[in-house]
């Protein structure tokens, strides 16, 4: 168990080192992020509506499109000079793998979010709601299972001639869960409704994570195993 | 081509193996693997025992890399079976690639870390106790110490290689697989890995060499196969080798068998 | 199952299928009573729900065998995942078709986002992603492998997705047949649907048939124009 964590945590530091080092994926997401609410300012007629009102959905868009594009390159990095295969003829079980991947994701898309809501706040004055920490139960158990099931997919992708361009179409149609219940409940928090409100958001959010977490960390191994 | 006159396992396999009898340490019973139509490796057997060297020799294709990589753990066997020590490896993989090093046809190393901090990474998957001495130890082993704080994408070939080696023994592996590890090396740094190939020979180790140099793999084998479209067409002990000059003699296996175009291993 | 058994039950399915496929066609459109509050255009509803029903029933079967494929790598089972796939697709396209045409006459509008047919499309999409990871793997194996992940993921999100969707909105009919208090439909409507129902199943499994058939020799086929060129290498 001990050993388990260490490995886990060895490959986390190694993901975090390596973005540190070359800032493919931070600066590709971050870029995007930013450059997507300028898009949204020309595209939403303000006379008819303040993008305030379509802030969750917004928020949570630019949460899929700008996470796919970091997600999609999970495992570019291993690829040059077979580093995977390094990896997976190491004694490290391939679930550690899996949830080592999917922290180091989470870390990168929660830096994400992150940036999407200051950016959000700078641009359209949208605050944070008067309950922050169930703002970020909401994101973050959304964002986990967008995560777990973009870094298993992106482990097929990195498989197939398509590559990337295959990701969305195999992560959107599983993504309406979170679309649906993390845009209720941000917005409704964005109105500032109490935690108690968006528990039902929250406990789906949670089951939507644990099944895509569950099912990536067995069905990895199906994944990258030859 | 039926009837290969390679020399199989003697006996068939055993569950546990009798008290008091030396031990094989790696065993292979009729391994199979198939890519799609084509089988990379077809039906291979063999017996090694503690401390001793198998060179496999062959063509181009052959299937001498996927047999390293059943091996070692990283290919599933279409067919057959693989032990260590008596265990099978399907009884555990993870337990069975804690005793493996490999060094394969790619480094396996991140470019973007400095030497130091992938043998590190590489030390902790592999739980090496006190890591910092044996990542040390390994580093001067292959005259890298100077170069350990620069990122790896700085390195040139066989520098690389030297470092991938230091990489494949850093956990001390009792099976330790190595495919062509001569490539790229220099006439300075291929004496020191004979040095290293010959200090792992110290009876505790079994080690799989494979080289297209028949001088360089015939050096300290104590074991030889001359695999071919998949099947060892020769396997024995280095001195049932006929007498004559190697070359000669690997050609004719491999002509056996492709008939025609011989050409140098 | 030898490959006879399956060609003599792929042509009773089939021809038993076609059969009731005349009947309920016939039910459609001289027999069966005309809805009140719809009209004609209810008649849509025999095609469109048991269309919906193979559909799920051919992902579940996907799903199933994709997992049982995984855990014992045995090839047949892959054989059956993917011809239990290419049923399933074509008869959500059917669903995907008649939704809409049902919907422009019913409520003026092609597109609804009702919630089953909006799950309907989603599913379409798994399978399509399903087919697309299949046929775009590095070599065919891993191409299995991959797909069969996709299978077992997808089932696993369609409860959640369902939900998600239901809540959403439901501007649809209540379900109409399983309800706890006993079908509403009219009998003779219960009779053509269930007729429907029983035709769509047969055709599904005499489709599933065939294409297992087909794709079991050709594989066997290729397996063994390959064994006679084995080990085919590089010359020296
Ligand atoms: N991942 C793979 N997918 C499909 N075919 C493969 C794969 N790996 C190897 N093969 C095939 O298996 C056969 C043996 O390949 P392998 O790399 O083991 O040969 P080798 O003996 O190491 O050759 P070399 O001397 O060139 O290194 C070749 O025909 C190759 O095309
Ligand atoms: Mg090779």
């Amino acid at each position: 168990m001990i050993r388990y964590v260490q490995q886990v945590e060895a490959l986390v530091r190694k993901d975090l080192l390596l973005e540190l080092r070359t800032w493919d994926r931070l600066s590709a997401m971050g870029a995007f992020a930013v450059l997507v609410a300028v898009l949204f300012h020309y595209a939403v007629d303000r006379t008819l509506i303040h993008p305030r009102e379509l802030a969750a959905g917004l928020i949570w868009l630019t949460i899929v499109f700008g996470g796919i594009l970091g997600l999609g390159r999970t495992f570019a990095l291993e690829e040059e000079d077979g580093a995977i295969q390094g990896i997976l003829t190491s004694p490290v079980p391939k679930d550690a793998v899996f949830l080592a991947k999917v922290t180091g994701n989470f870390v990168l898309l929660g830096l994400l979010v992150l940036l999407i809501l200051f950016v959000f706040g700078l641009f359209f004055q949208v605050g944070l709601g008067g309950n922050p920490f169930a703002l970020f139960g909401v994101l973050s158990l959304g964002v986990l299972g967008f995560t777990a099931l973009g870094t298993l997919y992106s482990g097929v992708t990195v498989r197939s001639r398509m590559g990337e361009t295959l990701l969305p179409v195999l992560v959107f149609p599983l993504l309406v869960p979170m679309v649906v219940f993390g845009v209720r409940g941000t917005s409704l928090l964005f109105a500032g409704v109490s935690g108690a409100e968006v528990e039902g958001s929250l406990r789906i959010l949670g089951s939507f994570s644990l099944v895509a977490l569950l099912a990536g960390a067995f069905l990895f191994r199906f994944v990258v195993e030859d | 081509m039926s009837s290969p006159p390679a020399r199989p396992a003697e006996g068939p396999s055993r569950e546990s193996p009798a008290e008091g009898e030396r031990t094989s340490s790696l065993e292979a019973h009729a391994l199979v693997r198939a890519f799609g139509p084509i089988r990379a490796v077809d039906g291979v057997s063999f017996e090694l025992l503690p401390g001793e060297l198998l060179t496999v020799f062959g063509p181009n294709g052959a299937g001498k890399s996927t047999l390293l990589n059943l091996l070692a753990g990283a290919l599933q066997p279409s067919e057959g079976e693989i032990r260590m020590g008596g265990r099978l490896r399907s009884h555990g993989e993870v337990e069975w690639r804690q005793q493996v090093g490999i060094l394969s046809h790619q480094t396996f190393l991140y470019g973007h870390l400095t030497a130091e901090e992938n043998l590190r990474f590489y030390g902790r998957l592999f739980g090496v106790d006190q890591i910092e001495d044996r990542i040390h130890e390994r580093l001067s082993a292959v005259e890298m110490d100077h170069r350990k704080d620069d990122l790896v994408r700085t390195f040139s070939r066989g520098m690389r290689q030297r470092l991938s080696l230091a990489r494949a023994l850093l956990h001390d592996p009792a099976i330790v697989l190595l495919d062509e590890p001569y490539t790229g090396l220099d006439v300075h740094a291929a004496a020191l890995l004979r040095d290293l190939l010959s200090s792992l020979k110290d009876g505790r180790r079994t080690v799989v060499l494979v080289t297209h140099d028949l001088t360089q793999g015939l050096d300290l084998a104590d074991r030889v196969a001359i695999q071919v479209r998949g099947r060892f067409e020769f396997f024995g002990s280095s001195v049932e080798l006929p007498s004559g000059p190697p070359d000669a003699f690997y050609r004719s296996v491999v002509e056996g068998v492709l008939g025609g175009a011989g050409g140098a291993p | 199952m030898s490959l006879k058994t399956i060609r003599w039950g792929a042509g009773i399915a089939g021809v038993l299928g076609v059969g009731l496929a005349l009947l309920f066609h016939w039910q459609v459109f001289f027999w069966v009573p005309t809805e009140a509050s719809m009209g004609i255009v209810q008649r849509i509803f025999y095609v469109h729900v048991p269309a919906a029903w193979v559909g799920f029933f051919a992902f579940f079967i996907v799903a199933l065998c994709s997992a049982v494929y995984l855990w014992l790598g045995e090839e047949r089972l892959d054989i059956a995942a993917v011809s239990a796939a290419e049923g399933g697709i074509l008869f959500t396209t059917i669903v995907l078709i008649s939704g809409p045409l049902w919907a422009k006459l019913a409520w003026g509008t092609w597109w609804t986002w009702e919630p089953r047919l909006t799950l309907t499309l989603l599913l379409w999409f798994i399978y399509v992603g399903y087919f697309l990871v299949r046929s775009s793997s590095e070599n065919e194996r891993t191409g299995r492998r991959l797909a069969a992940v996709v299978g077992i993921v997808g089932a696993l999100n369609i409860p959640l997705i369902h939900m998600s969707v239901l809540w959403f909105r439901s501007l649809h009919p209540q379900p109409v047949v399983l309800r706890t208090d006993g079908p509403s439909l009219h009998p003779d409507m219960l009779v053509t649907l269930m007729t429907a129902l029983a035709s769509f199943t047969l055709v599904f499994l005499a489709i599933f048939l065939v294409r297992y058939g087909a794709e079991r020799l050709e594989r066997e086929l290729r397996a063994h124009d390959s064994a006679r060129e084995s080990g085919k290498g590089v010359p020296v």
